[in-house]
């Protein structure tokens, strides 16, 4: 019996790098916002007002965007034609998650 | 007039973007919770199109409400009034901070505004990335639909969240 694949793009869906580069470079995106306020919050490092207007919340976002930017076009260049196995990608990108969130939540800049 | 333009920024911002991407986020997450794993039938690609139709609606949705939110809404709410001012209903942000009871709604809720929503962005941006990129797959790849599912329920709960705490500040200090 004949075998019909329906795969329009069988070169892109062979590997599966390009999208573990972009969830881990979404999960190091997101950690780098919360590094960037816990810095900002703890006087160690501001990002520069890039708006004056709006203060410098326009710095710390796009540094964070900046680095998720540069994270996931290296991840990609190194992964995309790779199978890398999803289970640790998985796991850091929580990991990455959980710590943004946490960095970004008010009640702890208190603690610092 | 009846809006100003603030006020219609803000219904931009909140109604418009913010709820469109909630709404964007909510049929990215059906699609991956009702479409079957393990085949690769044309039906499932149907599924595929329509699920990346949906999450890059989803992520530009995203996109626009952060930007608009920081560069256009976020100014007019943070301008500090002129020394001896008495009616803050012009300065949303000292109105807030004048008054005792509502002080985490800057405290708390706009500085989680703030910053989360972008992080919400970038997750969408990544899963809207995967369903255009391996189409015909991604939701058969049980490793994929995984990652994408928890990758939009977390954004899902975060604007979700954020757009709870807009409600809540727009109540009290409305940018009219």
């Amino acid at each position: 019996m004949a075998t019909v694949s329906f795969s329009k793009t069988p070169a892109l869906a062979a590997t599966n790098g390009a999208a573990m580069a972009a969830v881990l470079g979404a999960g190091i995106g997101s950690c780098a916002m919360g590094a960037f306020v816990l810095l900002n919050e703890a006087g160690l490092f501001a990002a520069p007002t890039l708006y004056g207007p709006a203060g410098g919340v326009t710095g710390r976002t796009t540094f964070a965007t900046i680095v998720w930017l540069v994270a996931w076009s290296v991840l990609h260049a190194r992964w995309k034609s790779r199978d890398v196995a999803p289970g640790p990608v998985f796991t850091w990108t929580v990991v990455l998650l959980v710590l943004a969130i946490l960095g970004t939540f008010p009640p702890l800049w208190g603690l610092l | 007039m009846l809006f100003s333009e603030r006020s219609i920024w803000t219904m931009v911002h909140g109604i418009g973007l913010g709820g469109g991407a909630l709404l964007g986020l909510a049929a990215a997450l059906f699609y991956l919770y009702a479409a079957r794993p393990a085949t690769l039938s044309t039906e499932t690609h149907t599924g595929s199109r329509a699920f990346a139709t949906v999450t890059v609606f989803s992520a530009v949705m995203l996109w626009l409400a952060v930007i608009i939110g920081t560069y256009i809404i976020f100014p007019p709410y943070r301008v500090a009034p002129p020394p001896g001012t008495i009616d803050l209903s012009e300065f949303p942000r000292s109105l807030i901070l004048a008054n005792p009871n509502t002080v985490w709604l800057h405290a708390f809720a706009m500085e989680t505004k703030e910053h989360l929503p972008w992080v919400a962005s970038m997750l969408t941006t990544a899963v809207a990335f995967i369903a255009v990129r391996y189409r015909p797959t991604a939701l058969s790849n049980p490793a994929m639909r995984r990652m994408a599912f928890t990758l939009l329920a977390v954004s899902f709960a975060m604007v979700a969240w954020v757009s709870l705490l807009g409600v809540f500040v727009n109540k009290v200090a409305p940018l009219d």
